[in-house]
């Protein structure tokens, strides 16, 4: 009954025009951001970040969480039309989704992928509702301790699914932590390595970081390449699946949608691994694997739908743990941080017509995601057309101006600057920049749960193995962090990658 | 061959890095486990961070991974160069002269120098984008750009 009762409120809120205006501008820029190669869910939240202070809390946070589940959408249609993902999760999609454009197969691969998202990203709306407010009974109970230990376990998930080295990994996830502390001791108020800068008392801020890491980055590392978009030049045709397509869908879309909700629930998982997961096992599955890569409709609704389940699933650990399970749930921790709301247990009671409001905007969004997708798809094929040459010096300003406009301060446009040099060479070496990210914002949390739970043990360490919590979560992180040790886990581990690479 | 392998050169980079965050762990003080200091956590990390590197670097000097010339072939370095100058001296210029010549002066840069586009696109797309976001910005948002300190010199005068 609080379900219903929380969701007729959350209507109220989704259908107030001004939130049904900032959840179509989030949908639609997500689908735009999702379109164009080059511009991810994450640069586009950290560049929009300082507009949603002109708003109501729930109307920025509306717009945010559309940009992301938008993304998902919109990543597809470049991957199946020219075969580069529109954003991380589109990876998998490119393999079988341009093998059937290429066969004149379009339509449908963009059709499927449409279908499978709305279907998935419905189920995870409903699961989160259901879900969220059971695990916020069960987090109240949480203290330093666990809040430690479900952090470790983050990120040494996110490091053991990484596909390069999890050394480097690892690595990146303590420079994250290192980089995140930086400022004021949170509990002793003495400055750490600020330099005796001013600017770097209050910390780096999250977005020069992020717009560094993913947008500046980006940029640069596809100006050193000659980009060459080969759009599938031949007539889209009708979007609709036939009955053989929407019979072999089918399995693939329910399959990836529990599995990407299960993954995207998972600190540290998300709807890149989500969409590598849903390919390799509905390839296990499959009677003709070999199919796959040829352009298999299976090969495009799995992912695709299990990417959009687990970008719903990541709003459970920050609804209700307070605890962001990948970059993007970060920023949007960002976003309720500058709004003075703290996401965690006592969210739903205290703000349930924030909670509540974002559930049922997703439901709308996902609506406006499909209207978006289905009928205009011309439109996004004429952005898609758009040169590199003329979007990548457009990009480049909107990351300063988002910089510069989230601080005020010129410091934040050198911090965004050095930090895209960084990612640029960190690309280069084969540093991946998403653990660093996640650990940033993790930082303080962790260094923070670490001390209190020192002191209230009186200095020993037991207090992390006598809880249970804690010491599931330390026992599963202890076992990833030792994987690439044992040949078994090792194999394992790089399967997953491969078997989609593949 | 072992010095020019990118692994090496990586993993001392951090190595480096790592150092440096485990002494001024030292120096903002370790305290003690009943109540940690300011300097614990980056102490421990810092040691992590060199471990990783160590054993990365040495993975470097085992002969695995490209050598450092490798990540550079073929590629257009030059346009990397020319746009991380470009920022670097935007955010010079940026309080200086102020967002719209800032942002005019990058665009068209950009646009002509880096991956040239044809006048008659690059010029109009440049003035409609500063235009058009100091506009949405200033006036919509609400949110205060550079004028830059020439203009401010020149209303005092």
């Amino acid at each position: 009954m609080d379900v219903i009762a929380g969701l007729g409120q959350g209507f109220l809120v989704a259908f107030d025009p001004i939130n049904l205006l900032y959840c179509f501008i989030g949908v639609f820029i997500g689908t735009l951001v999702g379109v164009l190669p080059g511009i991810g869910p994450v640069s586009a939240m950290s560049l929009l970040l300082p507009v949603t202070l002109s708003g109501t809390p729930e109307s920025g946070i509306i717009m945010m969480a559309g940009i992301y589940y938008g993304s998902m959408y919109g990543g597809s249609t470049t991957a199946v039309l020219v075969n580069i993902p529109g954003e991380a999760a589109s990876v998998v999609t490119c393999i079988d989704g341009h093998e059937m454009a290429k066969r004149g197969r379009a339509g449908p691969a963009l059709g499927i992928a449409a279908l499978g998202s709305f279907v998935a990203g419905t189920f995870s709306i409903v699961a989160l509702m259901l879900v969220a407010p059971m695990l916020a009974k069960v987090a109240v109970a949480f203290g330093p301790p666990e809040y430690f230990s479900l952090m470790v376990l983050g990120l040494s998930i996110l490091s053991f699914l990484t596909q390069g080295s999890m050394a480097k990994a690892l690595l990146m996830a303590a420079v994250g932590v290192v980089i995140g502390l930086i400022g004021l001791d949170q509990i002793n108020a003495m400055p750490r390595l600020t330099f005796d800068r001013l600017e770097l008392v209050d910390g780096i801020g999250l977005i020069p970081v992020v717009m560094g890491l993913f947008g500046v980055a980006e940029i640069l590392t596809n100006i050193e390449q000659q980009v060459r978009r080969d759009i599938v030049q031949s007539r889209i045709g009708s979007l609709w699946p036939s009955k053989e397509d929407l019979k072999a869908s089918a399995g693939p879309v329910a399959r990836g949608t529990v599995l990407g909700f299960l993954l995207g629930i998972l600190p540290g998982g998300g709807a890149v691994i989500a969409s590598f997961a849903s390919y390799a096992i509905e390839k296990k599955l499959s009677r003709t694997p070999e199919r796959f890569g040829q352009g298999a409709i299976e090969g495009v609704a799995g992912p695709e739908s299990a990417n959009n389940a687990a970008a719903g699933g990541a709003f459970i650990p920050l609804m209700t743990l307070g605890i962001p399970p990948n970059v993007v749930m970060a920023l949007l921790l960002g976003a309720f941080v500058i709004h003075g709301l703290q996401p965690g247990p006592l969210m739903m009671s205290q703000n349930p017509q924030i909670f509540w409001g974002i559930v049922a905007s997703m439901y709308v969004g996902n609506i406006m995601l499909l209207v978006l997708n289905m009928p205009l798809i011309g439109m996004w094929v004429q952005v898609l057309k758009a040169p590199y040459k003329i979007l990548f010096p457009l990009i480049l300003m909107f990351c300063i101006v988002g910089v510069f406009a989230s601080g005020n301060a010129v410091f934040d446009v050198f911090v965004m600057i050095g930090t895209g040099v960084l990612g640029y060479l960190m690309r280069k070496f084969g540093y991946e920049a998403a653990p660093l990210v996640l650990a940033f914002v993790l930082g303080p949390m962790l260094e923070n749960n670490l001390r209190k739970s020192l002191i209230l043990s009186e200095g020993t360490f037991d207090i992390f193995v006598v809880r249970p919590i804690s010491l599931v979560c330390l026992a599963i992180a202890g076992v990833l962090l030792i994987a690439p040790l044992l040949p078994a886990l090792r194999k394992k581990r790089e399967k997953v990658a491969l078997d989609a690479v593949e | 061959m072992m010095l020019r392998r990118a692994e090496l050169w990586g993993g001392l980079f951090w190595l480096a890095v790592g150092a440096f965050v485990t002494w001024q762990g030292w120096l903002l003080e370790l305290g003690t486990l009943r109540e940690p200091g300011s300097g614990f956590v980056f102490f421990w990390l810092g040691l992590i961070i060199s471990a990783f590197a160590t054993f990365i670097a040495i993975g470097g000097v085992r002969g695995g991974g490209p050598l450092l010339g490798d990540l550079w072939r073929g590629a257009r370095w030059r346009n990397v160069l020319l746009v991380v100058l470009a920022l670097i001296a935007f955010g010079f210029m940026f309080e200086r002269l102020g967002f719209v010549i800032c942002s005019l002066a990058l665009l068209l840069f950009l646009m002509t120098v880096v991956d040239p586009v044809r006048p008659v696109l690059s010029i109009p797309i440049a003035v409609i984008a500063a235009g058009g976001v100091w506009y949405v910005l200033e006036k919509m948002l609400l949110v205060q750009l550079p004028k830059g300190s020439w203009i401010e010199d020149l209303i005092l005068f």
